[in-house]
């Protein structure tokens, strides 16, 4: 009809089909909602095979766990629970328009991230060199259980996917390191951290229930 | 309702120590060999509590729009039905467990 609101202010980053930059946000936290239901029930599926060969097998679960180094186990979370709060930090920065704090937090994010996959590299490697492979690759000997290997097929499978995890993470925070040098965001547009702060902080919750159930059986 | 809620870096760091704190009581616990399965309840339950922290102050759902906690809740709710259904047929079997 009249040409009005090709004259009216929009932000850049505001879609056209949006009202507004408050819309445009609930929308894309909404979405990112919708794709951690899908996440909780993608583990779901790991946790419930976890779940099923546990009630099977008990005493599997007991010796099995005691090749997992719960010191390291402690570590890591330590590791990830301060970089859900290091991304929490940085989504703040962002909201208050600090993009110097922001870029700030998010490479602590990103080097802890770091040290939480070397961590694990490290205990990988270690199972690796004892024999201790997942399904048929399985030849450790210091397990008296003929189930022996499918307590770790469950584990790599588990903590496999959380590092898949862990690692697309830091590939998307190091994206909005460069977008944020680039000076895309402001206190009136954050919307790509906050919704990989989402992503980031179920990583961490996932694995605040793989500790306890992985390393912590005795 | 706004999703534009600002804490205060002290009450993120508050909820960082908490977290920390409840981590330190998931490995303190295990000190104490706890006869199953209450071991694995009270493993759970810092779990979840530690789970529902993060979701409700870092993850903002305690000042976001109830939908988003909506979703949240649903996928508990699936996952749990998930376990419960798959329960009833491994926990009940005539047969012995298969060799897989």
């Amino acid at each position: 009809m009249s040409d009005t609101s090709a004259v009216e202010e929009r932000p850049k980053h505001l879609k056209h089909y949006f009202v507004d930059s408050d819309q445009q946000f609930e929308a894309s936290k909404m979405g990112m909602w919708v794709f951690l239901v899908t996440e909780i029930l993608f583990f779901g599926g790991l946790f419930a095979a976890y779940i099923v060969y546990r009630a099977w097998y008990p005493d599997l679960y007991l010796q099995a766990s005691t090749e997992l180094d719960t010191f390291w186990g402690t570590v890591n979370t330590a590791v990830l629970i301060g970089s859900s709060l290091t991304v929490a930090m940085a989504i703040r920065s962002a909201q208050l328009n600090q993009i110097k704090g922001l870029i700030t937090n998010l490479w602590i994010t990103i080097g802890l991230a770091c040290v939480f996959m070397m961590i694990k590299y490290f205990e990988y490697a270690h199972k690796f060199h004892k024999g201790i492979l997942p399904g048929e690759y399985y030849t450790y000997e210091g397990i008296a259980h003929e189930k022996a290997n499918i307590f770790f097929s469950i584990y790599y499978m588990m903590t496999g996917l959380h590092g898949i995890h862990v690692i697309i993470g830091i590939g998307l925070m190091l994206f909005l390191v460069i977008k944020a040098k680039k000076g895309a965001f402001s206190s009136g547009y954050y919307t790509p951290v906050e919704i990989t702060g989402l992503y980031w902080h179920l990583v961490d919750v996932i694995w605040i229930f793989l500790f306890p159930l992985l390393y912590l059986i005795d | 309702m706004s999703g534009h809620h600002i804490s205060s870096s002290k009450f993120l760091w508050g909820i960082g120590s908490a977290l920390f704190f409840l981590t330190f009581i998931t490995v303190a616990v295990t000190w104490f060999h706890i006869p199953g399965p209450w071991n694995v309840v009270v493993a759970i339950s810092i779990a979840s509590l530690k789970a529902m922290i993060v979701a409700a102050f870092f993850m903002n759902l305690w000042w976001d729009s109830k939908f988003n906690s909506m979703l949240f809740v649903t996928a508990i709710i699936f996952f749990l039905l998930l376990i419960g259904i798959t329960l009833l047929d491994t926990l009940f079997r005539n047969d012995p467990v298969p060799t897989f």
